[in-house]
C-alpha cells in the first residue's frame, strides 16, 4: 500500500474504492473457488475429521479476510477503521472461545 | 497537510481524523455487531451436540441447498461493489442495475431461508424442540433479519437512483450500505462453516 492511501483526505473519505473492477471480479472468483473446495471436501472420503475441520476454518478465515480487505476496502482505507473493526472482532472471538470453554465444547480437540 | 485541513474544514461530516463521521459510525456499529453475533455463535457452539432429543443437525440440514444460498449471498457482495464502482464514476444506468441485482440476490437468500425454516418446522424442529432448534433459529433468524434490513436499504437506494436523487456526490451513502451488506455476508461465511459444514 502506498503512502497516499493511508493519508486521510477529503477525496479519500467518501470513496475508498481503490480496487479496480477487475480486482473485484478476481476476488469473487477466488471466493467461489474456496467455497467450492470447502463443499467438495465434505464429500471426499478418508479425510481425518480434525484435518477437515482445520481446512474449513482456514478457508473460512481466508474468505472473511478477502471480503473485508477488498470488498469493504479495509486494505486501502485509513488504519483507524481497521482498529475500529478488528478490536471488537478479536473480543468477539474471545467471547466465542470463552463460552465454549465454559461449556466444555470443543470442535478441534477431543473432549477429555 | 494544512491545505487538506482547510479544504475539509467546512464539511461538518469530516472530523479531525480526516474521516467521514458516518463511515466511522458504520464501522463502530459493525464492531458492535461482531460482539452480538459472536455471542450467538458461541452459544450455538457451546450447546452443539447437547440436545437430548432430535432432530439434530445431521438429520435435518440440507448442505447442497444451503451451499447454493451461501453462493448467492457471496455473489451479491460482488454485485454490491460493482454498484458502488458504477455510482462513484456517475454511471447511474449500471449503478441502478447493480443495486437492484444486489437486492434481488439478497431477497433470494431470504427466500431460501424462509423455505428452510418452513421445511424444518414441518420436520418437527422448532424453537422449543431442543437446544439445537433454539440456538439454530435464533442465530440464523437474526442473520436473516439483518439481510432483510439490508435488502430494504438497497431498495431504498435504488428508488432514490430511479428518481434521479442518487449520483456520484452521494457515493458515500452507497458505500456505507455496502459496508453493512458485506458484513452480513462475512457473518454468513462464519455461520455457514460453523453450523453447516463442520461435522
Amino acid at each position: 500500500m502506498d503512502s497516499s492511501h493511508s493519508a486521510p483526505s477529503a477525496a479519500h473519505a467518501p470513496g475508498g474504492g481503490h480496487a479496480t473492477v477487475q480486482t473485484y471480479i478476481r476476488v469473487a472468483v477466488v471466493l467461489g473457488l474456496l467455497t467450492a473446495i470447502e463443499i467438495a471436501a465434505l464429500y471426499v472420503p478418508g479425510i481425518p475429521s480434525h484435518a477437515l475441520v482445520a481446512l474449513l476454518l482456514v478457508f473460512s478465515v481466508l474468505k472473511f479476510g478477502l471480503v473485508v480487505a477488498f470488498f469493504m476496502h479495509l486494505r486501502y482505507d485509513n488504519k483507524i477503521l481497521t482498529v475500529l473493526f478488528v478490536g471488537p472482532l478479536i473480543m468477539a472471538m474471545a467471547i466465542i472461545l470463552a463460552i465454549m470453554a465454559l461449556f466444555g465444547a470443543y470442535i478441534l480437540l477431543a473432549r477429555g | 497537510m494544512a491545505a487538506e485541513h482547510a479544504a475539509v474544514a467546512h464539511d461538518p461530516n469530516i472530523g479531525c481524523t480526516g474521516l467521514d463521521h458516518r463511515k466511522m459510525g458504520m464501522w463502530a456499529f459493525l464492531g458492535s455487531e461482531c460482539m452480538f453475533f459472536g455471542s450467538l455463535i458461541g452459544t450455538y457452539l457451546a450447546y452443539k451436540g447437547k440436545s437430548i432429543n432430535g432432530p439434530g443437525p445431521h438429520e435435518i440440514l440440507n448442505i447442497p441447498l444451503t451451499s447454493l444460498s451461501a453462493f448467492v449471498l457471496l455473489m451479491s457482495s460482488l454485485l454490491m461493489v460493482l454498484a458502488l464502482a458504477a455510482v462513484q464514476r456517475d454511471d447511474m444506468k449500471w449503478g441502478k442495475i447493480w443495486l437492484f441485482m444486489t437486492a434481488l440476490f439478497g431477497a433470494g437468500f431470504v427466500g431460501f431461508q424462509c423455505y428452510e425454516f418452513t421445511h424444518f418446522v414441518h420436520l418437527g424442529l422448532t424453537l422449543q424442540t431442543n437446544l439445537f432448534g433454539s440456538t439454530f433459529f435464533v442465530l440464523t433468524g437474526f442473520h436473516g433479519a439483518h439481510v432483510t434490513g439490508g435488502v430494504i436499504w438497497l431498495l431504498s437506494l435504488w428508488v432514490l437512483a430511479l428518481r434521479g436523487r442518487l449520483g456520484a456526490q452521494d457515493s458515500l451513502k452507497v458505500e456505507i450500505c455496502g459496508l453493512y451488506w458485506h458484513f452480513v455476508d462475512i457473518v454468513w461465511i462464519a455461520i455457514f462453516t460453523l453450523i453447516y459444514l463442520i461435522p
